[in-house]
């Protein structure tokens, strides 16, 4: 089949799934379906940017962001996701704007902070910050922690599916980190362990 | 939850054509405390509510289903005025794509809502957009008000305390020191921006405010640096055709838009200027190519127009395929039939069937032509299209008057001069003649200016009056004649006291004239005389 029309058809499918999470939550008895439905959505989203990527068509249209407003938004959906989940954010030493793409920071990130709020025990935290002259934008949970392969490749490669995903959404984020440059300086991001798993990404 | 008590009075309009995301968004936005609530499932229906109705936020899906999407839908709001500076706009879209294109259009929605999303997701980023509406409310109503005086002030008083939205303030300030003919300061201040981070926009607006300064090279290299950056940035494909086209590398400019084209290949407005400057730069197959496909992909859509048509059927002559050409105009006339369009498709088609050897009929179809009315009030591509086919057709003296026409209801407009000498280089005058033919058109228009205004300042008032209004009727698009018009009759005002029909007629010609040019230096001459009035 064509990369074409696999790119059609996930597309299509991904809009049945968007079209089915709709319905879901017009009902109140389907919270759980729903979040499941717009996570299958999401992965599709991403890999619909990957096959972008792969053919070079991915580009980054940095603008102006305020990192508190970007994580206060991001909390919130997910909060609606996952309501037994603490969802804490600390963006009291970010700068007040800053310079990234939007949408493709915003779908890595919630790659991440679903990733966590699945593995999270009952907390995850959101903070921003700065560091070495780049924004951190950091998702970091209270479970147990990413397993140590991933450590090792640190989500360059897309790892083997496991119960944190695809691994495709890690190594997107990458993939969406790097293509952030100001000067000789590159987006990139960093996983590891403290008292969960720790995923920061790093923007010039 | 709700955010705030001003909430429940914000009027809201949500146009998508799905009814289940119509039910979402009812919910999600009721659940939110907004009270004053519109869903429409076309955009048909929304023009109307518009029309009717001031909204503060508009929710709109990009796909709509009737052929024109949200972003054109947005473009059409914008251009025509139908929603004020601080009305919030935001798109859904199921592409990503979309969006990329979008963000960095001309004319951005205020925010994106990626399918799916949640009822939570959707709600906090309306608090946000409604905290920075609040924000900017009194910006943006100097902006409607075209108080540019008051724009750069209200910006002013915000942009030292370096808040988030500092760089968006920036982006304001800047192009409104453009409009206000200061590019050196735009310069300077896009300069600011870009030491912070090189941005796409911060670099155009930069290319734009030197080109303006006459440092065009300068200006072209920006731009360039731009398409490599950001490929999508459509609006630097557009500002690097038009350079190219003014210095005379049209093939250059033909590239660029073509580039563009592959990347939004439905933009009506690109199709429309790639495929006119095909035919001018005598590359008909390609637009032939170009305007079949727009025709194509806007099949069922109102964007097009009988012009599209009378374009493809010229690039269809100049290969020598006639009949298809006229295939083309009657596919066209049964879409359009209002006077403007009639007259120009049977321009068009006296055109055709001059080439394909039906010489009665082709008389027949330009004496159709012909008898189209006032002059004044049709499109002026429509005037220069009825003297083109004049030429073809060996009625020299028409088509000189047609073009006369033409040029004097717009000689300021590079654009439309530089049409007017490609049809007299065709009629196969060359170009020195060519240039002699528009310079004395020009001259004539510019004697009757210069003679109303004379008459003017030697107090004959009521015999400038006189002549200038009957100038600006007869040439509405000369923005000149219709301001110094508004102009002397206030100045009778001023001086004769108030006459109710007199200052209707004067605010006619100065509503005209914010129309077409909201920053024209005479409104404030205009304006001024009118305050003493209300004194």
């Amino acid at each position: 089949m064509p990369p074409d029309l696999y790119a059609a058809v996930v597309h299509d499918v991904k809009n049945q799934l968007a079209e089915l999470s709709l319905r879901l939550s017009e009902r109140g008895d389907a919270q759980q379906e729903m979040v499941i439905a717009i996570n299958a959505a999401r992965r599709l989203s991403e890999m619909l940017l990957m096959h972008r990527q792969a053919n070079d068509l991915l580009s980054v249209n940095a603008d102006t962001v305020s990192p508190a407003d970007f994580m206060a938004i991001l909390a919130a959906e997910f909060r609606e996701l996952f309501p037994k989940t603490t969802i804490e954010i600390d963006t009291g030493k970010a700068p007040v704007f800053a310079f990234f793409d939007d949408a493709l920071v915003r779908m890595a990130l919630a790659n991440a902070l679903h990733n966590a709020c699945r593995a999270a025990h009952s907390k995850v935290h959101l903070a921003a910050y700065e560091r070495d002259k780049m924004l951190v934008l950091e998702v970091s949970d209270d479970g147990p922690g990413y397993p140590g392969n991933l450590l090792k490749t640190g989500g360059v490669e897309p790892s083997p599916v496991s119960r944190r995903g695809t691994g495709l959404g890690l190594h997107l984020a990458g993939k969406i980190a790097g293509l952030h440059q100001l000067e000789n300086r590159r987006g990139h991001i960093e996983l590891s362990n403290a008292s969960g798993a720790v995923f920061r990404m790093m923007l010039p | 939850m709700s955010f705030n008590i001003g909430i429940a009075k914000k009027w809201v309009l949500v146009i998508d054509d799905m009814e289940s995301m119509r039910t979402q968004l009812r919910l999600s936005l009721s659940s939110s405390g907004f009270a004053k609530l519109h869903l429409v499932g076309s955009i048909k229906e929304a023009l109307e509510r518009v029309a009717a109705n001031k909204y503060d936020v508009i929710v709109c899906d990009y796909l709509l289903g009737d052929g024109t999407d949200g972003q054109q839908f947005l473009k059409h709001l914008r251009t025509n005025d139908l929603i004020t500076r601080n009305t919030i706009f935001v798109m859904i879209t199921a592409e990503q794509a979309f969006e990329k294109v979008m963000a960095a259009s001309e004319c951005a929605p205020d925010d994106y809502l990626l399918k799916p999303f949640t009822a939570a997701q959707f709600n906090a980023r309306l608090e946000k957009l409604l905290e920075k509406q609040e924000y900017f409310s009194l910006i943006d109503k100097a902006s409607d008000a075209k108080n540019l005086v008051k724009v750069i002030a209200e910006c002013d008083k915000r942009l030292p305390a370096k808040d988030k939205y500092y760089v968006d303030l920036c982006k304001i300030k800047a192009a409104v020191l453009m409009h206000d003919g200061r590019p050196q300061e735009a310069a300077e201040l896009y300069r600011e921006v870009i030491a912070l981070r090189p941005v796409a926009w911060a670099k155009l607006g930069l290319a734009r405010a030197l080109s303006v300064l006459d440092k065009k090279d300068e200006a072209q290299v920006l731009v360039r640096e731009i398409l490599v950056d950001t490929p999508q940035f459509m609006a630097a494909y557009d500002f690097l055709s038009k350079m190219l086209v003014s210095s005379g590398e049209k093939h250059a400019a033909l590239d660029v838009l073509q580039k563009a084209r592959e990347i939004t290949p439905g933009a009506m407005s690109r199709i429309r200027e790639l495929s006119n400057l095909a035919v001018s730069a005598g590359r008909p197959e390609l637009a032939e190519e170009v305007m079949r496909q727009g025709l194509q992909i806007h099949k069922y859509s109102p964007v097009r127009e009988a012009n599209d048509y009378a374009v493809l059927s010229k690039a269809l002559v100049d290969q020598g395929k006639a009949v298809e050409a006229l295939s083309v105009v009657a596919d066209a006339q049964k879409s359009f039939n209002d006077e403007h369009s009639s007259a120009l498709l049977s321009a068009t088609e006296s055109v055709a069937h001059r080439a394909a050897g039906n010489h009665e009929k082709a008389e027949i179809a330009i004496a159709k032509a012909m008898a189209v009315g006032d002059l004044s009030k049709l499109p002026t591509h429509t005037v220069i299209s009825l003297a083109d086919a004049c030429f073809v057709m060996g009625k020299e003296e028409e088509a000189a008057g047609f073009l006369r026409h033409a040029i004097q209801n717009n000689h300021e407009n590079a654009s439309i001069i530089s049409k007017v000498h490609d049809v007299l280089t065709a009629a196969g005058k060359d170009a020195t003649e060519a240039s002699a033919i528009i310079e004395a058109s020009t001259q004539e228009v510019i004697l009757l200016n210069n003679e109303g205004v004379r008459k003017a300042e030697a107090g004959q008032l009521e015999e400038a009056i006189e002549l200038l209004c009957k100038a600006a009727n007869r040439l509405p698009n000369n923005l000149q004649i219709v301001g110094n018009a508004a102009l002397v009759i206030a100045l009778d005002l001023e001086r004769n006291g108030n006459d109710p029909a007199k200052l209707a007629k004067c605010l006619r010609y100065r509503t005209a004239l914010i129309k077409k040019s909201p920053d024209h230096p005479k409104l404030v001459q205009i304006d001024g005389l009118l305050k003493q009035l209300t004194r």
